[in-house]
């Protein structure tokens, strides 16, 4: 395997001819390569590119840089204060030591199903910003995954950053992790909730749902349910019913097909309500 | 295969080492002698590789070796010595944090990276920071304690 370091992002691009991979982090790539998991005649290293490590409030959209860490998240107040469930979900990311070096364009590239950043980055509208000798695109993250470990993204394509759109004071959010134990462990399911208000009415809804489906998504029927509303009981049980109908999730080692799908409903419903303030619900 | 030459510093000392490009970080430092790095998993799973690259705690195993090129690289053994044990070493062997010994050199490159950034930890920021090495021994138990006594022990030299 060919490797070529790249000190500029023209050199990135012109390195990257059809076949290589670009290597950041490495927290995938590295033990993909050993184990034949994944064949690549060259790869471009681009974890010196520091211009694409940042954490930025640009044209009213939080601005994240592809080489910007896990542990990067956790250390900025502007995620933590505009994009919390983006915060928590670095909480509960593998360990430190992974933390450290996995980077917020990797994970998202790595497409998959279980991918952590996915769900909150994709509640909050994100946006990842591409660049190639082809010119500058956005590519909305709902249109992204293009189907099981498969993205829109193109050979010669580099993931410059991802934008999202910001959560306010009045604005609420939230997310949950079910996983086996609570650390280095790939999710049986996840969910991120938004909702941007406007007094007691809901302006808009974002929900990112992970592992219960061939790629991480939003639930639109659900967030459609919630829009423009004031939410109540009866929003907050049909949205869920609506998430709930949106997953199609698959058997593995971690969880049932069925858990999954009914735990996506009922912890839809837990983070909306815990969103608006409600009570939990208790079991009968 | 295509070879590369690199430079790294190990432990303040330089060293030369040619390396595959596909070659992970680990396998080259174990080839040229640093075997307290330890290969286990090789998927970033267990941490047992942990290294210090350029003070920051990592998988060796998750690293191309020649993306380390120039960097300076500590392992357990540059963190204290056996005649001059670093308060964490000192506390592992003195609360009983060792039985097998497999998983020890990581724990320890993980725990001076948490007490590094964060002199005076709780127990649970202590769970967290070594959330990414496995024990299958002690049951964690008393290396939460060894790395707690650390802590304090070098809060206490640095008050001096």
């Amino acid at each position: 395997m060919e490797y070529v370091r790249a000190s500029t992002v023209d050199e990135a691009l012109s390195a990257a001819k059809l076949g290589a991979t670009f290597v950041a982090g490495g927290t995938n790539l590295v033990p993909d390569v050993l184990f034949g998991r994944k064949q690549t005649e060259r790869v471009v290293d681009i974890s010196r590119l520091s211009e694409l490590q940042f954490i930025e409030n640009k044209d009213g959209r939080i601005r994240v840089g592809a080489l910007t860490t896990v542990t990067d998240l956790l250390q900025s107040d502007l995620i933590r204060r505009g994009a919390f469930p983006l915060y928590e979900s670095a909480l509960e990311f593998a360990g430190p030591l992974v933390r450290n070096r996995a980077t917020v364009a990797g994970n998202l590239l790595d497409a998959s199903p279980a991918a952590d950043l996915a769900p909150p980055l994709l509640a909050q509208d994100g946006e990842a910003e591409l660049l190639s000798f082809a010119g500058r695109r956005t590519l909305p993250l709902q249109n992204f995954f293009l189907g099981y470990r498969n993205t829109g993204v193109r050979p010669g394509e580099l993931v410059t950053a991802i934008s999202i759109r910001p959560l306010g004071e009045s604005d609420r959010a939230t997310y949950c992790k079910l996983q086996l134990r609570r650390a280095m462990a790939i999710s049986l399911l996840s969910v991120a909730v938004v909702l941007w208000m406007d007094g007691e009415t809901c302006l808009d809804a974002g929900i990112g749902l992970g592992a219960v489906a061939a790629v991480p998504f939003r639930a639109e029927a659900a967030e459609a349910v919630l829009r423009g509303r004031v939410i109540g009981e009866v929003e907050i049980d049909a949205a869920a019913d609506a998430a709930r109908e949106s997953a199609s999730p698959i058997d593995d080692v971690r969880a049932s097909a069925n858990y999954r799908k009914k735990m996506c409903g009922v912890l839809v419903r837990r983070l909306l309500r815990e969103a608006m303030g409600l009570p939990e619900v208790t079991r009968a | 295969m295509s070879d590369y030459e690199i430079q790294l510093v190990v432990n303040s000392k330089s060293e030369t080492i040619t390396v595959e490009g596909g070659e992970a970080l680990l396998r080259a430092l174990r080839r040229i002698g640093y075997v307290d790095v330890k290969l286990s998993c090789e998927g970033g799973d267990c941490g047992a590789c942990a290294v210090l690259l350029d003070g920051v705690a990592v998988n060796a195993c998750l690293v191309f070796a020649a993306q380390a090129d120039g960097c300076e690289v500590t392992t357990v053994r540059g963190i204290g010595t056996e005649n001059n044990l670093h308060p964490i070493q000192r506390q592992i062997i003195e609360k009983g944090g060792v039985q097998c010994g497999f998983c020890t050199p990581g724990i320890i490159v993980s725990a001076k990276a948490l007490i590094d950034e964060n002199p005076d930890p709780t127990r649970e920021d202590i769970q967290r920071g070594l959330a990414g090495n496995l024990c299958r021994c002690t049951g964690y138990k008393k290396i939460f304690e060894a790395v707690a006594a650390a802590a304090e022990e070098i809060r206490k030299e640095e008050a001096v």
